[in-house]
This record gives C-alpha cells, structure tokens and sequence, in this order.
C-alpha cells in the first residue's frame, strides 16, 4: 500500500476514534453510548493493523463486539429501560471526572514529548501472530491455555445449571415457587 | 508478504461474486420452496422471480415510525452486506487467486461474524418498536450462544495446517479434506451458520412469530437491502465452509474455482433447503442445546484434532 492511502486511512480511524470516544459522553442514551465506543474501538483497533499488529486489531474488534452487546443487555436490564433509549447523563460527578480526565490526557500526551523512542527500523515479521504469542506467554503457554478451557467448562456448567430457570422449573411451564406449606395453593 | 488484490480489483470481484450469490441464493430458495410444494418448477419465472421482487421493493414507498434513530436504522444493511464482503474476500478462489488473504485470516472472519451480531442488534433496536426489539434482544441471546461452537469448529481447521491464514487452511487438504479429518466440525458449522444469518429454523431474530421480528418496520429499499445482506452472509458462510471444510479448490478434472462455485452451491443448498424442511427451533431451546451440546462436542474436535496432530 503506498503512503499517502495509509496516511488518509489512519487520519480517518483516529479523528473517527477521538469523536466517536467523544460522543460516548455527549449521548444521553446507554445503547447509543455503547455503539459509539465500539466504534472507538474499532477505529483502534484499524490503526493497531496499520501498524502490523494484525492479531491485536483483529481481535480487539472481535471482542469488543461481543463485550458491547453484552454490556448494553447487562446495562439495560439493570436499569429497567427496555430499550436504553430514555434520556439519562452519562457523565457523574463533573468535577471529579474533568479533573482525571484532563491529567490523564496530558500524561499520555506527554509521552511522545518525553521519551526518547529508539531508532531502529525492524523488519516486518513474517509469523507476527506466532512471535506475539510465545513473547506473552512464553513457557506458560500449556498453563494458560488448561485455565481458559476450565473456565469455559465453568461457564458451561453454570449455564446448564442456570437454563433450568432455577429451583421452580422450566420458565415455559410457568416456572413457580411451591407452596410454603404442604396441601396449601402456591403464589402464582 | 502475503497478497493483496489492490482495491479497485478486490471491489470488483468480491462485489459481483456478492450479487451473483445473492441472486442465485433468491433463486435457490424458490426453487427448493417449489419442489417442496410438489409443483413443476418453471424456469421462466424461477429465475425472474427475484429481479421482479426487488424491482417492487425498490420502487416501493418508504414509511417510517414513530422517533426512530435513523442513522442507526440506515447504518445497520450497510454493515451488515459490508461484513459480508468482509468474510466473502478472503475466500480463495485458487491459490493466487483471493482478494486478501492476511495471516490472520481466520481471526478476520470471526471478527466479521462477531460484529454481525452488532449490525441485527442494531437494527432492531434503532426503529422504536417493540417487536423488532424483541428480534433484537433474540438475536443477542443466539449470537452469544453461537460465538463460541463457531470459532471453536473453525478453529479446529487451523490446527492441520498450523497457521491462521485461510489459504494455508485450504493448502493444507491436499491430500485429506477437513470434512473427513474432523467428522463433527462441518455439521457443527452448518447448525451454526444457518444460525449466523439467522436462516430458517433459527429465524429467530426476524421470525414470522414476531410479524418479521427486527425487519417488521423496513419498507421499501431498506427491506431489500437487509434481505440482499442476509442472503450475502449466507453466501459468504457457505463460501468459507466449502473453503475451510471442503477442501476449496482441491478437486480433480475442473479448474479451481469451479470447484470452490460447486462446492459454495452445494453447502448453499443444503443451508437454504433448511429453511423449507425444519421447523423452527425456540431460543430456549437453541442457547440450551448450543451450551450444552455444541460447545463440548467443538471442544471435544478441537482436542481430538490436537491430539492427532502430536
């Protein structure tokens, strides 16, 4: 790809990413605000494979998607706002949150500025994804991979534990609670 | 360095091999749904069909509801048709011939199946309804329950070859289709493809029982647009099973691509004549048997595929 294509795209992911990032802020609704931010993400993520870390970009896509639906779900359940669409602030105590807001942005921004960044060029990777994983986990490799699966199993059970809609029976035959005394009607 | 078509030809192919398989998805559908019917299929209307059916659309007058996010409702076709471009680009058509084929091929298309669950949601939330918000709401409790059997069914395929590149997964079924090698892995993708574009029996999302579910508001060229990117995505499914499963262009007698259309056709109509022949399945049901069943029996082909390599 020439220069010029790769410096239009990458100006488009970033002042797209700094906006929507923006936005996440100025919406005053939970599933407009979670939309934005997966668009932030996604233009990182565009810029991550910019910069030949193809796995990285990918895969922050990938599980931001998922991480999004389920947090607007979660969100909205909680919140008792079927469709996240009443107006509310996404913004709590302003003082605070301008204060951290503004140093954390000038620390980051500083970085550049401060640090003397070295000055060698490196060769593009031919197996990036392989040299990624082996420089995250190196030996552990075995180790992380069993935890991951355990957890999946975990989370298998629970939900075939969960799926039986609790102590009362299937939801679809009107899961109830049973009586407290015995020979007496159930609450419906 | 791996290849990259450059843009205008990569738009060019993947764009008219996307209208192609829309078009010959309508088709396909029409016909299974005739002989299912025990009628003569007429060839005539069968293959006018779909261009009379899009031309009412098009020219069809837009309504709309009541405060609607429109950007969203706008936004939510487009991404949907582009994430099939997406997944139907890195599909190779031969060993040289593919738009793009980046090392991490499959973390490519995973990521356009995950963000396909955003575009459905998207969809059904943004036009203010209710029962397009149910769809939407369905479609989030399927596709977190799909996610996890697909990737891992996929995943399996990159095991032979050791790489995450699609054209290496194809590369590496000279000798032995994935179909044969791992037996669970292509029913497995099936069941959760025809999931994906929520086709069929797990049209849950945009179900007659919820008078069209996330599409009950589209009217017009919205309507044929979400229905052109749904048949796109299931192209684009059927496209990467036949490549991932099938061998892609491995085959005798033919040229490559031939081979990749055949077997693209074949998996389409096995998935569309779904449709036609189940009935539907319950969301209760599906997250049930998707946890319980799929994801062990998809942990279980990755182990064993694992294991066959060692």
């Amino acid at each position: 790809m020439n220069g010029l294509l790769t410096d239009a795209i990458f100006w488009v992911f970033a002042i797209g990413s700094v906006i929507t990032a923006f936005r996440v802020f100025r919406t005053d609704s939970m599933m407009r605000a979670a939309f934005y931010l997966l668009a932030s993400f996604a233009g990182v993520g565009g810029i991550l494979v910019l910069l030949g870390a193809e796995f990285l970009g990918m895969v922050l896509i990938l599980m931001m998607a998922g991480e999004m639906l389920i947090m607007a779900i979660v969100m909205v359940m909680f919140m008792m706002n079927p469709a996240g669409l009443n107006p509310m602030w996404m913004v709590h105590q302003h003082r605070i949150a301008v204060a951290a807001g503004l140093v954390s942005f000038f620390a980051l921004a500083s970085v550049p500025f401060l640090v003397d960044f070295p000055d060698r060029p490196a060769l593009r990777p031919e197996e990036a994804t392989a040299e990624l994983g082996t420089e995250l986990l190196g030996d552990s490799m075995l180790v992380f991979q069993t935890a991951g699966v355990a957890l999946l199993s975990t989370m298998v059970g629970a939900i075939a534990i969960a799926n039986r809609n609790g102590r009362f029976g299937e939801a679809e035959d009107g899961s109830q609670e049973p009586a407290a005394e015995p020979g007496t009607e159930s609450r419906p | 360095m791996r290849d990259y078509a450059s843009p205008g030809v990569a738009i060019l192919v993947v764009g008219s091999a996307l209208l192609a398989g829309v078009y010959a998805v309508a088709v396909i559908d029409r016909m299974i749904g005739v002989l299912v019917a025990g009628q003569g299929p007429s060839w005539g209307r069968l293959l006018a069909e779909p261009v009379r059916s899009s031309a009412v659309l098009a020219l069809q007058q837009r309504r709309t509801t009541e405060r609607p996010d429109a950007p969203g409702w706008a936004l939510a076709p487009a991404l949907f048709a582009g994430l099939a471009a997406v997944a139907l680009a890195l599909v190779p058509l031969s060993r040289d011939l593919v738009a793009a084929d980046p090392a991490t091929g499959f973390v490519v298309f995973s990521a356009a199946i995950a963000m396909v669950m955003i575009a459905v949601y998207l969809h059904g939330w943004s036009p203010n309804s209710a029962f397009a918000l149910h769809g939407a709401y369905r479609y989030g409790a399927q596709a977190l329950s799909f996610q996890m059997p697909f990737l891992l069914a996929m995943l399996a395929t990159a095991l032979p070859a050791q790489s995450l590149s699609i054209v290496d997964i194809v590369n590496a079924q000279e000798s032995l289709w994935n179909v044969v090698r791992q037996p669970a892995g292509l029913p497995l993708y099936l069941v959760v493809g025809v999931a994906v574009s929520f086709w069929g029996p797990l049209n849950l999302a945009d179900g007659a029982d919820l008078a069209g579910g996330t599409s009950v508001e589209d009217s017009g060229l919205a309507r044929l647009l979400w229905a052109a990117a749904r048949a796109a995505m299931l192209v684009a499914i059927a496209a990467m099973g036949a490549s991932v499963f099938l061998g892609g262009w491995w085959g005798p007698w033919l040229p490559g691509a031939a081979w990749v259309i055949v077997k693209t056709t074949a998996l389409l109509i096995v998935l569309i004549a779904s449709g036609h022949l189940l009935a539907r399945v319950r969301i209760q049901q599906f997250v049930l048997i998707s946890w319980v069943l799929l994801i062990p029996l998809a942990l279980l082909n990755v182990f064993v595929s694992g294991a066959l390599l060692l």
